[in-house]
């Protein structure tokens, strides 16, 4: 696929330069993050740990503010070519449907990260004034972050293509995450089964100490989480799902819809 | 058309939405190396046609080939050497020109972008190529439409309402752009309403009607000779009891001015001038109808007092 590089670049042109998702996306991952440790520091008058920092910093980014960057992003990647109204001139070059959706989802992602892991800048600057990091450590929490923001984007860029509208992908996707995941995270009825909430296999995936987690209960080193009982292999596997089951449905979608 | 070189044909093509037939057994054959006009009042199917040709829509029946090579089968290479505007050229406005074209050249695969400069260039937008799309007018977008259709170094344009938001200037420098085109060889296939720039554009026309082909062929086929003629002379009703006995007029109506009679043979026209003048009527002047095309337009379709139901 000699040709996906240029797509990947053109796909990335189109979300640089689109002005307001760029402007939201920014403030979302790296505005709120900065304030956020403006004000935690300005509160632990400078003596913030290590830990701490990159705890909270890579939760703001991989569950909250900069997960509805990457929401924004997604959707707007999956989108852009439909509203524009372009999207029928580029499948009227021959290129395939499928190709065309594809090379949304490493453009959104690269977008995404570029955002995100800005923003994770903040919390590692923070924890070197802390008294410094292990490189191991500070590696998991970039890979956290890093992760969080691939499956969610790649989530959003689905969904968006599916409904070829970004208002409802937009609502859709962080109405889930938020409203839908609390509501059924909630419903402890449910058992084993909120294990499949894509929340629920970050959290578990989440390096270091989590609040509510057995093994650290009452932790206040952190943003709460939606933490269950559940083993890796599992968690990596909802993960996986998460991913692949939508963009499976999506590539189905724009390959036999009318352009 | 059996021995022209066709870039495009289709074969009993039919397109259905839900219950209603949009396009129903077309069989269009489109030669090589000429601008082509498709015509059709609104809905007749022209969009349609245009859709299912560029693998937009999937037919329900029937073939289409481009080039030789037969659709979907084929979709990559067959419309990998066709530029297309689909009822008006549409981009993301939030990118400039030059950024759009590149977005499309990253599409259309490898060697496409080195033809964005000249592009731009032939279309006259290469001073404003670095300018935002939203602040385009209609008149440019249609240019950079035509530049986008260029990086396919395209042997058939199909240009959908080309001269849509386009002043005077505009049109004139789009049909000079055309006939270049089609001097390099390439086909263009036009859909428009406006038949006065069909008939100045194109060699050879299709006419759509409620998704039908109702005829297709070379525009001087269709325009010109009506086999009628206007004979200006100084009793009309005379002139019309004269010829209403002679074999040769198929058929007569008196004007103000004179008779307007339709002959069978146009070699007959002397002969009816020769009895006019033996009856005693006075011929000042003999001359052929022509027939425009907006008049056979409305002759064959049904829109406005046409033939079928």
């Amino acid at each position: 696929m000699s040709t996906a590089g240029p797509m990947i670049a053109a796909e990335i042109l189109k979300l640089r330069r689109h002005r307001s998702t760029m402007l939201t996306s920014g403030v979302l991952s790296i505005g709120i993050t900065v304030l956020y440790f403006l004000v935690i520091e300005s509160r632990s008058n400078g003596e913030i740990s290590a830990q701490k920092a990159l705890s909270s910093g890579s939760a703001l980014l991989a569950m909250y503010f900069g997960s509805f960057s990457a929401v924004l992003i997604g959707t707007t990647a999956g989108t852009i070519d439909l509203i524009g109204g372009v999207y029928r001139d580029l499948v009227a070059t021959g290129r395939s449907r499928v190709a065309l959706f594809a090379v949304r989802v490493p453009a959104a992602v690269t977008v995404a990260l570029a955002f995100n892991l800005a923003g994770f800048a903040v919390p590692v600057a923070a924890a070197f004034t802390g008294g410094g990091v292990r490189p191991g450590l500070l590696a998991q929490y970039a890979g956290w972050v890093v992760l969080a923001t691939t499956v969610v984007t790649a989530v959003s860029v689905a969904v968006a293509s599916v409904t070829g509208s970004r208002s409802v992908a937009l609502t859709a996707v962080i109405g889930g995450q938020t409203i839908g995941t609390t509501l059924l995270f909630g419903a402890e009825f449910l058992g084993s089964l909120r294990q499949g909430l894509l929340s629920v296999a970050l959290s578990h995936l989440r390096p270091g100490p989590v609040v509510g987690s057995r093994d650290h209960p009452g932790s206040s080193n952190a943003l709460p989480g939606f933490v269950l009982p559940m083993s890796t292999a599992v968690a990596v596997l909802v993960l996986a799902a998460w991913v692949v089951i939508p963009l499976v449905i999506a590539a189905w979608k724009v390959r036999n819809q009318d352009a | 058309m059996n021995d022209v070189a066709l870039t495009l044909e289709t074969h009993r093509l039919t397109k259905r939405f839900g219950h209603r037939t949009a396009i129903t057994d077309l069989d269009l054959a489109v030669p090589s190396g000429l601008t082509f006009g498709l015509l059709g009042h609104n809905g007749a199917g022209k969009t349609t046609l245009v859709r299912l040709l560029l693998g937009l829509i999937q037919p329900d029946a029937g073939t289409i080939t481009i080039n030789g090579r037969r659709m979907p089968d084929h979709r990559r290479s067959a419309l990998a050497g066709i530029g297309a505007i689909v009822e008006e050229p549409h981009f993301h406005g939030h990118l400039t020109g030059r950024e759009n074209l590149r977005v499309v050249a990253a599409v259309r695969g490898p060697h496409t972008g080195s033809r964005i400069e000249p592009a731009l260039a032939r279309v006259g937008l290469g001073e404003r190529a670095d300018d935002r799309v939203r602040d385009y007018s209609q008149g440019m977008r249609q240019r950079l439409g035509i530049a986008r259709c260029l990086l396919a170094d395209p042997h058939l344009l199909i240009l959908d309402e080309p001269t849509n938001g386009l002043d005077p200037g505009g049109i004139l420098q789009l049909r000079r752009l055309i006939a270049d085109l089609v001097a390099e060889g390439r086909t263009v296939v036009l859909s428009s309403h406006l038949l006065g720039e069909i008939e100045k554009t194109c060699q050879a026309v299709a006419v759509l009607d409620q998704g039908r082909l109702v005829w297709q062929g070379g525009i001087d086929d269709l325009v010109g000779e009506s086999g009628q003629y206007d004979i200006d002379c100084d009793r009309p009703g005379v002139a019309v009891d004269v010829l209403r006995t002679e074999p040769a007029v198929v058929r007569v109506d008196p004007r103000p001015s004179g008779v307007r009679v339709r002959v069978a043979d146009p070699n007959a026209v002397s002969l009816v001038n020769a009895r006019l003048i033996a009856a005693g009527v006075a011929v000042s002047g003999v001359s052929p109808v022509r027939i425009s095309l907006e008049e056979r337009f409305l002759e064959m379709t049904t829109r406005i007092g046409g033939p079928r139901p």
